[in-house]
């Protein structure tokens, strides 16, 4: 299989014959072996949380960053080659502030989403003016989570393709299949904050290898009031006591 | 004091390198026309009196009598062509009375040019020169430097080229004197119109030979400002009161008359501004 | 020059210099109401003493129910304003063709002119229209974009006349016994008459037409007046 695609890979800005760029598509693969993101929006805002993969007991797991802050308006979920990310983060933390400085106002969630995914094609050999800054695609995908007073709470997902869609709900990351179907499941419309924070983690417990504690996962949220905010280990692990109890319910319900 | 004091000269070059501005004189924007025909000459000058950008008086005198039958139209400083005139009016009364003769248009031109020149151009008076005399009619013009012109027709001030291009378009030879006013009139229009240092009223002056000049004041009057929107009378305690004292007086109270006298019965007092 | 007169030697040498500026004279004036504003200015457009056109709007309607003048040397003022609409255009492709709000406006004039620090253009802007909550809003700035939001406020050639006019009667400056309160349109439209009536007396560079924007939640709208052409 990988012969007939060799002559046309190496080049990252090279079509094969049948239409396709295969470094790009090679990148989304690199997704699929980085760690478990989930993001839920509701009407009460969006809820984003992530798998952290704590490889070593000497690692200090508070060092794993898998949400950051990009304005207080939005925050983003990761997964793939996390290291790629700083440069959108960077790009994204940019744009947010330079929107303010120029119209006095939050950037809109999807506008700072282009604005990133702009990025994603910056490989390959420089277009008119425009810098080439890369030597291959970036291999990590996003998970845009923001609150704007026109769209309200949204959620974003941007691959390194450059492409970006708005979810209800998305997974990406290792055990993102599974957590998607899930997902289809699980949603709809009248979800509270509350209740996408439990699905979220009880979609992490089934996916992850390791047992879920709060060392190995976080949640963050973006709402209208409080804007970004990622919660802190004790809360997670509060929330990851209720999920339990509330399992521990149902067991006993069902027997 | 007679003549011109330059006393103040030094220190005012002085003051104005250490930066202190010169005051302003109001001045130059202008439109002055003459323009001879059988029998007579006719000036005419607008109304307008600037200070740079600002409109200083809306309705100006710039026709001056040098003698009945000479009339003189000023553009420039306006101090200068007012000063100028008055001056050489009383020399040539003087020269009138020592000769014992009619003065001649001819004279004040010489009197005026050989003021100016000696002044070479600080004295900032260009001047139409017009009048009847013994010998005929005349119509001169003069620059601040002292040369002078003569012609059938004349123009002056920054809206002169606009005054011009009506004459140049419609002069001709042996006009009658309502034709000579009626080109006269129009010319200033072209400044009052087109020239943003003229405007408001046609001044007019007409020197038939053996008549009285006559001088139509306001001869036209095209730019009567229009009623405003609001009146601006301002309510009773609108000037906060801060202090009040009484000064008594000894004075013995004899007789008391009370005047009723509010702004609607005495409208002139509402006048804001003209 | 030097004379007997003179204590100065030599007076400085005579620099010949291109000079990109010049000043097109006219007067702009703006106001806001409760739920209105207004952006009103002559159309007389000089040079000098000459009177270039009788009729050059320079009040523009620039989209977004927003209204705009820039007053003072006209070429900049075209410019600056074509600018704006372009990056208003630009706005709504990257904002999903979302409405620019005024006070975005506001703060997107501040870097176009700001942009031009070291070779500034020569105009006082103003704009007017509604802010978020409805209520009639003019921002007025320098030429290199300082700004500010006001009541009202009046720029160019007679500004220095009409805005102490403007103190007295829209914010009621030096009359102890007036509330301060909204106008009704009407009010509002009879002052920028008085004013540039009287500002046309007594300004050479102001005459011949009064244009006058009015922006309401209903869009904008254009009345003309003429005023004294001498």
């Amino acid at each position: 299989m990988f012969l007939t695609r060799s002559e046309y890979d190496r080049g990252v800005s090279t079509f094969s014959p049948e239409g396709r760029l295969f470094q790009v598509e090679y990148s989304l693969q690199a997704i699929k072996l980085g760690s478990t993101a989930i993001g839920i929006a509701t009407s009460e805002g969006v809820i984003l949380g992530v798998e952290k993969r704590v490889t070593s007991p000497l690692l200090e797991s508070s060092s794993i960053e898998k949400i950051v802050e990009i304005d207080n308006h939005i925050g983003c979920a990761m997964s793939g080659l996390t290291a790629d990310a700083r440069s959108m983060i960077d790009h994204a933390r940019v744009a947010s502030l330079n929107h303010n400085l120029y119209y006095d106002e939050k950037i809109q969630v999807e506008t700072l989403t282009q604005s990133v995914c702009d990025l994603a094609l910056r490989f390959g050999e420089g277009v008119d003016g425009e810098e080439r800054l890369m030597s291959r695609p970036f291999g990590v995908a996003l998970l845009i989570a923001g609150y704007d007073d026109i769209n309200g709470p949204q959620l974003y997902h941007a691959d390194p393709s450059g492409t970006f869609y708005r979810y209800d709900a998305k997974a990406i990351g290792a055990g993102s299949e599974g957590a998607q179907a899930e997902l289809n499941n699980e949603y709809h419309k009248s979800l509270t904050l509350k209740d996408a924070e439990l699905l979220i983690l009880k979609i992490l417990k089934q996916v992850m290898e390791e047992k879920l504690d709060s060392n190995n996962a976080q949640l963050a949220s973006v709402t209208k009031d409080e804007g970004f905010r990622i919660y802190s280990d004790e809360e997670t692990g509060k929330i990851i006591q209720e999920l339990k109890d509330q399992e521990d319910d149902d067991i006993a319900e069902a027997s | 004091m007679a003549g011109l004091s330059f006393e103040n000269y030094q220190r005012n070059q002085f003051l104005s390198s250490k930066g202190y501005a010169v005051p302003k004189a109001t001045s130059t924007g202008t439109t002055i026309v003459g323009c001879k025909f059988n029998g007579g000459v006719v000036i005419a000058a607008d109304t307008r009196a600037t200070a740079g950008p600002i409109v200083a008086d809306k309705n100006c005198e710039k026709l001056h009598r040098i003698a009945p039958h000479i009339w003189c139209a000023g553009a420039g400083t306006a101090a200068d062509t007012e000063m100028v005139t008055q001056l050489i009016s009383s020399n040539i009364e003087l020269h009138s009375l020592y000769t014992n003769r009619e003065p001649r248009v001819c004279t004040a031109l010489t009197l005026l040019k050989q003021h100016l020149f000696k002044y070479s151009g600080h004295i900032g008076a260009y001047l139409i020169v017009a009048g009847t005399d013994p010998t005929g009619s005349h119509l001169f013009s003069i620059h601040a430097h002292g040369s002078t012109d003569i012609g059938y027709y004349q123009t002056l001030g920054s809206g002169s080229l606009a005054a011009m291009s009506v004459f140049e378009s419609r002069w001709k030879l042996d006009l009658t004197k309502e034709e000579a006013m009626k080109l006269c009139s129009d010319a200033i229009q072209a400044g009052i119109w087109n020239d943003l240092g003229s405007g408001s009223n046609v001044d007019l002056c007409v020197m038939e030979a053996g008549k009285d000049a006559v001088l139509h004041r306001n001869y036209l009057t095209p730019n009567v400002r229009s009623q405003k929107a609001n009146n601006y009378i301002f309510n009773r305690g609108a000037t906060v009161v801060l202090k009040e004292k009484t000064i008594y007086s000894k004075l013995e109270l004899v007789s008391e008359e009370v005047i009723i006298s509010t702004p609607e019965e005495r409208p002139e007092a509402m006048e804001v501004d003209a | 020059m030097s004379s007997d007169y003179s204590n100065i030697k030599d007076s400085a040498p005579i620099e010949h210099r291109f000079n990109p500026y010049s000043d097109n004279g006219g007067t702009i004036l703006g106001i806001a109401g409760e739920d209105f504003a207004v952006l009103a200015g002559d159309t007389r457009h000089t040079t000098g003493y000459s009177i270039n056109s009788r009729y050059e709007p320079k009040v523009f309607d620039v989209g977004d129910n927003i209204i705009m003048s820039a007053n003072g040397f006209s070429a900049d003022g075209n410019s600056l304003i074509t600018n704006f609409k372009t990056n208003l255009q630009w706005y709504h492709f990257n904002n999903n063709e979302e409405k620019l709000k005024i006070s975005s406006a506001a703060r997107l004039i501040q870097h176009l002119l700001y942009g031009k620090r070291f070779f500034p253009y020569y105009v006082h802007t103003i704009i007017a229209g509604l802010d978020e909550n409805g209520k009639g809003a003019v921002y007025s700035f320098d030429p290199v974009g300082s700004y500010e939001r006001e009541q009202c406020r009046a720029g160019g050639a007679a500004a220095s006349l009409i805005m102490p006019f403007l103190d007295n009667q829209v914010n009621f400056k030096n009359q102890a016994n007036q509330p301060l309160r909204y106008l009704s349109l009407n009010e509002v439209l009879s002052l920028v008459k008085d004013a540039f009536s009287s500002a046309t007396e007594r300004h050479i560079h102001v005459g011949d037409y009064l244009e006058i924007l009015i922006v309401t939640k209903e869009g904008v709208r254009t009345e003309l007046y003429p005023l004294k052409r001498d």
